[in-house]
């Protein structure tokens, strides 16, 4: 259903003080159809409550994805996860979340805190029911999402955040739902949301969090299209053909690469200026042309975004590399990563012949590699991603 | 006098952020603003060999170390 109710997703993971493993696990899985969060809490910390939390939270969701009932799903873990020798106990806390049809939410949880629902900015009260399962006892609930509802599950290293310091038992789910309601922003990506929650936890345990801190938010986002350009193609009797293409698509403009520029400019019958101003270092400058919202070089600026983009994807920094800078990469990787619902690349295919030049040792793949993993690490966001080839 | 700098990808690479740096310092020392515009320029399609940098439409191909020397012979030189 492109260009109806997005699901961002994003999370951020603070590992336990000393620990080299994080012994929670978020997995965001499943298709336009139904989105699945999971966040698995294994028991104790270091590698055992990561094989404990990763096997859980994989079980989880892709019994989902394949329709699982929840029965299936906790009789399996149950089943499955190996016995912790000192406790005699096989144990990792979940949060599990379904979203069919960008609307219906399904929220099954053991032992992890209450996932917080923001709906205009405040939280809000779901109706629940328990049941036990296997022994464990199970809380369920159902309701139909608003688009602008947020969803943050939590593990208890957020309610323990100040533990022993500020707040002797840890400041809790009281703070940590008004501290929510007071940075919200509807615009605010959810990536950015659950870096801002765990930003303020880190602070409140000091630098050294007590226990590992996990923070998965799912928000249900207006639709926001993206189109970049790059490359000339081809053959040059492509050249209208990706410019008619490119420019008919309502959404964001960016073109990337000298030559496409111009092309660009001379479609539009627009000038296009190239700055003298380095942002960064090793990036080029940016170009300038009216009608298109971001102009840059190619090659080097999508390598940097390429790398952007699996930092961002880690879920452990809590401000990346790019925030509040100006540069070209910058720029594309705000639009793509943050705002961007849908993205269209367009893609020409020419060769350049700068690139091919042996004693220029450039380590450039050709921009069409460059965009088919740039478009791998996008759709592993959850965004949806097309790809066209000119 | 209209000086540009390539900041095409293959420039970029062979120094053309030195050469611009270089220029607008120099322009400055040497207080030459209101005789010299510096700005960017795309590919002109002679990559590789060196930073193109074109005076009044006229292209040289030149080393990022070789900047400063280039300005003093074909700038002030003749912008003075």
């Amino acid at each position: 259903m492109s260009g109806g109710t997005y699901i961002d997703t994003g999370y951020v993971s603070l590992i336990k003080y000393g620990e080299q493993l994080c012994g929670d696990r978020v997995i965001f899985a499943g298709n336009e159809d139904t989105r699945i969060g999971v966040l698995a809490d294994g028991l104790g910390s270091g590698v055992k409550a990561n094989i404990l939390a990763t096997l859980t939270a994989q079980i989880l969701a892709t019994m989902s994805v394949g329709g699982m009932s929840v029965e299936d799903c906790v009789n399996t873990i149950v089943r499955t996860l190996p016995e912790c020798s000192v406790r005699k106990i096989a144990y990792s806390t979940f949060t599990l979340i379904k979203i069919r049809d960008q609307k219906h939410v399904e929220l099954i949880r053991f032992d992890n805190p209450h996932t917080i629902v923001l709906r205009g900015g405040r939280a809000i009260e779901l109706e629940h029911q328990d049941r036990m399962i296997d022994g464990k006892k199970i809380y369920e609930s159902r309701f139909e999402a608003e688009v602008g509802d947020v969803l943050v599950v939590i593990s208890d290293g957020v309610n323990f955040a100040g533990l022993g310091g500020a707040y002797p038992f840890g400041w809790g789910r009281e703070n940590a739902v008004k501290y929510l309601e007071d940075h919200y922003d509807p615009e605010m990506p959810a990536q950015r949301i659950a870096s801002t929650l765990a930003e303020e936890c880190y602070n409140l345990y000091g630098g050294k969090p007590g226990d590992d801190t996990t923070i998965a938010v799912m928000r249900l986002a207006q639709p926001y299209t993206v189109n970049l350009m790059i490359g000339p193609p081809s053959s040059a009797t492509l050249d209208d053909d990706m410019l008619e293409a490119f420019f008919s698509q309502p959404g964001k403009r960016i073109v990337c690469g000298g030559s496409t520029n111009q092309l660009a400019a001379r479609y539009l019958g627009n000038e296009l200026t190239a700055s003298l101003d380095y942002f960064d270092s090793d990036l080029p400058p940016m170009y300038s042309l009216e009608g298109v919202d971001l102009s840059t070089e190619g090659a080097i600026t999508i390598s940097r975004v390429l790398d952007y983009a699996g930092e961002y994807l880690s879920g452990t920094q809590l401000h990346p590399r790019w925030e509040g800078k100006r540069d070209g990469a910058a720029r594309i990787a705000r639009l793509l990563f943050e705002n961007a619902t849908d993205i269209h690349f367009f893609v020409g295919c020419a060769m350049n012949p700068a690139h091919q030049n042996p004693n220029l040792s450039l380590a450039f793949g050709a921009k069409f590699q460059l965009i088919e993993k740039l478009a791998k690490r996008l759709e592993e966001m959850g965004k949806r991603v097309t790809v066209r080839f000119f | 006098m209209k000086v540009t700098i390539c900041v095409g990808s293959t420039c970029h690479l062979l120094g053309s952020r030195t050469v611009v740096e270089r220029f607008k310092a120099l322009v400055e020392e040497h207080q030459l603003q209101d005789r010299v515009e510096l700005s960017g320029k795309f590919c002109m399609g002679k990559c590789g060999e060196g930073v193109c940098v074109t005076i009044d439409d006229v292209t040289h191909i030149i080393q990022k170390e070789e900047a400063e020397e280039f300005f003093n012979r074909e700038i002030l030189a003749k912008a003075v």
